[in-house]
Order: structure tokens, then sequence, then C-alpha cells
């Protein structure tokens, strides 16, 4: 087995010292029309360096993008999908991150690569494997005003297609590992038989890579059973919702790769390296996984200031390492 | 009507359909300046004292001449809602910037030790406005729900507790603010339909600890709700008025009222706060009405969805004077006025 470290997703794009407030002066600037579209993602793939770099400074083995680009998790996809429109803010799940809420006007349909470029340029940038993200489809449905009228399940399929086909491109630009983010399916249990389907479509052009399915923001004990079966490699938990998890891991096993949200991506408190080492001691001898992440619950950069997401990450690696040494 | 009653105990006549607003009124620019400046740290928050003093007594008499019944103070003296309450209390720190959506950052309370009431924070302030005015003055603060999803908590080990400790210390507000003789006051819970399961876990038992024994008329503000996930367990709350924004939800909320009969007094926002639209008399009177489907004329007062900070002066005048026009309409109708 092997104990490796990873990024959840976002990373704060600004800091409190003066140099750290770029992006949101240019972004302001951009709005304002004072500079050009062009000038703005100039900083932006600067700003992308900064945070790769930071993740790989705080010693994490697998790092994103940290997602400079992305207004939302939602809306970076639905923008760029054919039949969505963009509409208002909406709380995002239990946070205080407000999202655009996507507008479903005709045939969900994918038009053209919507992270990939992000990736190739986040991947040659960085000294250690980058992670892509994608909003899974149950996510996207669920979260979308569905003006159009057609049902539920035929929703979900088309934006199922749509990130099947992104998976796809993903994987042909090179991702070995790709990360599924489905945070609804926790709120919405009974889904579980739809969201089944939509995961297999999804899963159908992954290729050679690996796919990691997360969940955060709510319990995920009670649908543990089925996570299992699903067809990806991995399965990411936010044990920071679910203090029974680790005894429901240790009980039934685990023969997929697991990543730990054990460290928590909102609360600014770091984590006692006893605490997490005692968790660790629990589940490590009970699954049957190569690959373990150790990671935060969710990603931090709609949750936490940068220098504390910086500590997060540090403190991390650092747990890891003395688990490598106790425990493996 | 009992908690007519208890307001008429406690020395409040009020028309029917009673008119007020949520909190916040919008800065005039010079105060907003001065602020920046402060926050910039050429200016010490006592500088600012003269500034906000003259905006209050703008807005108690603009609220005045406009003809709301109950009147708040505008909340001139503060920024964000939780941030004031944790500069003024021991065992907070301020964070860095946190992403709020788009382009838009805050500062974050963090809780870092134990949480202690140094002293009245905002009795002053309800001291002054209500100084200037014969109407009642609404005292007002924020919850310990909300104080604690709204912070990071780095010193109690859970949730609850941190809840529970804000509410002792808010009850020392509590009783400070009726103790200086506010007789109606509003907490500010915009965030306790958050997590729906904490209600009955600890939100209700932290109210208790915030009302316990004090004699006012108490009314909690709830805004962007998830209402369908608390109601109606949220009636168990030990207070009399539920202040609710209700339009910018097309007043969806009316129709669970009609399954599941509204128990106590209801303060229906009938302005939505997040438009520059300002309503006509004729929209918001038919609001009104929606609301008397489902509530009797006692249990009803009316005011805008949430605080006017964000609305320009013209237009918070605009959606008040609105306001109390379509209500003196329908108080006409109703032979109450």
């Amino acid at each position: 087995m092997e104990l490796l470290t990873a990024s959840t997703g976002s990373y704060p794009r600004i800091g409190d010292r003066p140099e750290q407030q770029r992006h949101r002066q240019a972004y302001a600037r951009w709005e304002r029309g004072e500079i050009s579209g062009k000038e703005f993602d100039r900083i932006q793939d600067e700003v992308t360096l900064e945070v790769i770099e930071e993740q790989v400074r705080a010693g994490l083995d697998v790092v994103t993008d940290g997602q400079v680009r992305w207004y939302d998790p939602i809306s970076h996809f639905a923008r760029k999908l054919e039949g969505c429109e963009i509409g208002g803010l909406l709380r995002f799940f239990d946070t205080n991150f407000y999202f655009r809420q996507p507008i479903v006007v005709g045939e969900v349909r994918w038009r053209g690569p919507m992270v990939r470029d992000e990736f190739l340029s986040a991947k040659e940038a960085s000294p250690v494997p980058v992670k892509p993200v994608v909003t899974g489809p149950y996510t996207l449905s669920k979260y979308s005003i569905n003006r159009r009228g057609a049902d539920f399940d035929r929703l979900l399929q088309e934006f199922a297609d749509a990130i099947s086909r992104e998976v796809g491109e993903l994987a042909k630009a090179g991702a070995d590992l790709i990360q599924i983010d489905e945070p609804a399916i926790l709120m919405y249990p009974d889904d579980f038989q739809a969201f089944e389907g939509a995961m297999a479509k999804v899963a159908e052009e992954k290729g050679n890579a690996k796919l990691a399915l997360y969940t955060y923001f709510g319990g995920a004990s009670p649908l543990y059973r089925k996570f299992v079966k699903l067809p990806v490699e991995v399965i990411g938990f936010d044990f920071t919702y679910s203090p029974n998890l680790p005894n429901t891991i240790a009980r039934l096993g685990c023969g997929k790769d697991l990543g730990l949200g054990l460290i928590d991506g909102r609360n600014t408190r770091l984590e006692g390296e006893r605490d997490v080492l005692a968790t660790l001691r629990k589940l490590l001898p009970n699954i049957g996984s190569e690959h373990v992440y150790l990671n935060p619950s969710c990603g931090l950069g709609e949750y936490l200031p940068r220098d504390v997401a910086f500590q997060k990450l540090r403190n991390t690696a650092s747990i890891a390492e003395r688990a490598r040494e106790e425990l493996l | 009507m009992k908690m007519r009653e208890k307001l008429k105990k406690l020395g409040i006549e009020l028309p029917l359909l009673p008119t007020t607003a949520v909190g916040s009124y919008p800065k005039p620019e010079q105060l907003l300046e001065a602020r920046r400046t402060m926050l910039a740290g050429r200016l010490k928050p006592k500088d600012l004292r003269p500034l906000e003093e003259r905006a209050t007594k703008e807005w108690i008499s603009l609220q005045e001449e406009i003809g709301l019944d109950i009147l708040v103070d505008g909340e001139m003296y503060r920024g964000d809602m939780t941030t004031y309450f944790a500069d003024n209390l021991d065992g907070f720190r301020i964070s860095g910037f946190v992403r709020s959506f788009g382009n838009r950052y805050y500062r974050k309370p963090i809780i870092v030790g134990e949480v202690r009431w140094r002293g009245p924070i905002t009795v002053d302030w309800w001291k002054f406005a209500q100084g200037l005015t014969k109407k009642p003055v609404k005292g007002m603060i924020t919850g310990p729900y909300t104080m604690m999803d709204w912070s990071f908590n780095e010193y109690y080990p859970s949730r609850r507790e941190a809840c529970i400790a804000l509410a002792r210390v808010l009850h020392e507000e509590v009783k400070a603010l009726a103790d200086a003789g506010a007789k109606i006051i509003q907490i500010d819970e915009p965030a306790i339909s958050t997590r729906p399961g904490e209600l009955q876990e600890f939100a209700i038992e932290a109210m208790k600890i915030v009302t316990k024994g004090v004699d006012a008329y108490f009314i909690n503000h709830i805004c962007y709700g998830a209402f369908e996930f608390i109601y109606p367990g949220m009636l168990e709350l030990p207070v009399d008025n539920f202040d609710l924004e209700m339009s910018n939800s097309e007043l969806d909320l009316v129709e669970v009222f009609r399954e599941q009969p509204f128990t106590k007094d209801l303060s229906f926002g009938v302005v939505d706060v997040h438009s520059h639209v300002v309503e006509d008399v004729g929209k918001v009177k038919e609001r009104i009405r929606r609301a008397l489907e489902v509530l009797r004329p006692e249990q009803l007062w009316i005011d805008p969805d949430c605080g006017l900070k964000t609305r320009t002066r013209e237009e918070a005048i605009g959606k008040l004077r609105a306001m109390v026009e379509a209500t003196r309409e329908i108080r006409r109708s109703l032979g109450g006025g």
C-alpha cells in the first residue's frame, strides 16, 4: 500500500499579502473593461503557476491547477455546454459560497473541451502529477434549473454524455487520475440508481485513466456499500460530516483506492497529528487499497484564507510522512 | 391574541399590520468613504462616530416621515453582521480573505478562545436611536447559530458547543438591551436553516438560552432560507415573531402555510431587497393580500425581505414608501385604519 497526499480541488487565488492581490485586482479591472480578456488570461496563468508551486512546496504528491479560472464548480462547466444559460446566485450546499445556477433551455451537449486546456498547461508547469477535476453529471443536473421541462433522467443522461466526453478528452491529454465531484448525491440518496447509470456512462471514455469519485458536505456512511461497487478506481470521502465512516470502512473493508478527507477543508483549525494517525491506524489495516490519498475534505479555494490553506496542506504532508514511518 | 397582549403589557400599542424594516439601510457616501479610510488604517473607528450619528438621525427621521410603525437604527455603525459582534466579543480573531462568489471576498471571524461578553455592544446605539423618536426602535443582534456557522471554530470541540457558548454571551447582550428599555428585540438568524438537523439538536436550545427570562417581544429574522426543511419545526424557537423573506421566492411559503398553519406572528417581506426595481403599491398590496389568505390580520407585520443596505438610498426609500402606502390601503379595507 502506498500513502500519497493530494489536493482535493480548488486553492485560494488571492491572499492577504499585497502581491497576492493580483488576481482580484485584475478581475476587477477586466470587469470594468480596463484590461483585455487576454491580459486577464495571462494573469490567471501566472496565478495558476503560483498556486501549483504552493501545493508542491507544501509537499503534496498530487496537485490540481487550483481551479483559478472557475467562477464556481457548476457554472464553469455549464457555460461551456450547449443548451445551458447562466442564471442567478444560489448558496453552494451548506457553505457561505455562492454559485451561478445554470438554466437548461435546450438539449445539453458537449461542444468543446471544458477543462482540458487548463489541465494541459498545469501539467506542463507542474513537477508532480496534476489531477484534473470535473463536476459530475448528477450534481450538474441537480443544481440546474430545468426550464426545458425534460424529465430529470433525460437531463442527467445528457450531462453524463457531456462529462463522459470531457473525461475522454482528459484521458487522451494524458491525465492518469481524473476526479469526478458528486457532492449532491449525498443529499439525495434515493436517486442512487440514476446516479449509478450516469457514473457508468462517465466511465465509458476513461481509457487508461483512473477515475476518482469524490463526495463531500454530507455523511457518506449510508451509501458506502453502494459507492464501492461503482465503476471508478478511487472513492474519496469528507470525514468531517461522517464521524462513523472510519468504523464503517474498517468493518466492511475496501477493495478500491481511497481518498481520505480527514483534513477539514472548511475550518482554520489545524488537525492534530495524533488524531489523524489514530484514524489511519484504525483504517489502514482493514483495507485492501493499493493507493490511499490523504487529502482535505473538499477544495480549499472557497473556504479558507490562502495562508491557512497552505498550512493545511503542509500539515497534510507532514502527517502523511509520519504515517508512512509508523504505520506502513 | 397572546402576542398582541404581550406587546400591550410591554406598553406598546401598534396598529393593525404594523410596518417595520429589517435592520440595515444604505450608508451615505461620505460615511462609506470614511469607513474605507478606517479599514486602510488611516482613521480610528471612533473618528467615524459623528458621521454615523448624523446618518442614523437622518434614517430615523426618514422612517418617521415615511410612516413606519417600528423603526430600526439602520446599522450605520456596522460592517458585516457577524464580524461586528465578533470584533466586540472576547475569543474572536478575524481571518484573512475568504471567497464569497465571483470576485467577492470577506474576512471571517475565527473563534480562538472562550467567547466572552466584555459589556454592552449595541445598547449605546439603541439608546441613541430611541432618543430620537417616540416610536419604538428595535434592538438588534446577530443570533448564536449564525455567529457559529459564519465563523471558523478553532476552540470549541463541536458546532453545538460553540453555538451554546455564543448563546450564553448573547443572552447578556439581550438582557442589557431590555434593561436599557428595548421592548422589541430582533435576533438575526439568516443561517438557521443551513443544516436542518441542527435545529432540533441545538439551535432551539440556543435560542432558549438567549431569550430566557428577558421581558421583551422577540423577533427572529431568517433569510436565504431553505424553510421547507425546518418548517414547522422552527415554530418551536422561543420567539414571538418570525421575519421571513417572502418576495424573492415568489411567495412560495404561502402555500406551505396553507398546509401547515403558521402559529406565531409573522413579519412578511413584501419588497425584494435584491432587486433594483421599486415595487408599485399595487404589487405590494397583492402580496399583502396573499399573506392574508393564510394569516389573520392580527398576526401580520409588514416589512422588506431583508436589510436594504445594498440598495441605493432612493430605491430604499421608494420601496419603504410603496410598502407603507400599500399597508395603509389594506388596513382601511380591513376597517383598521
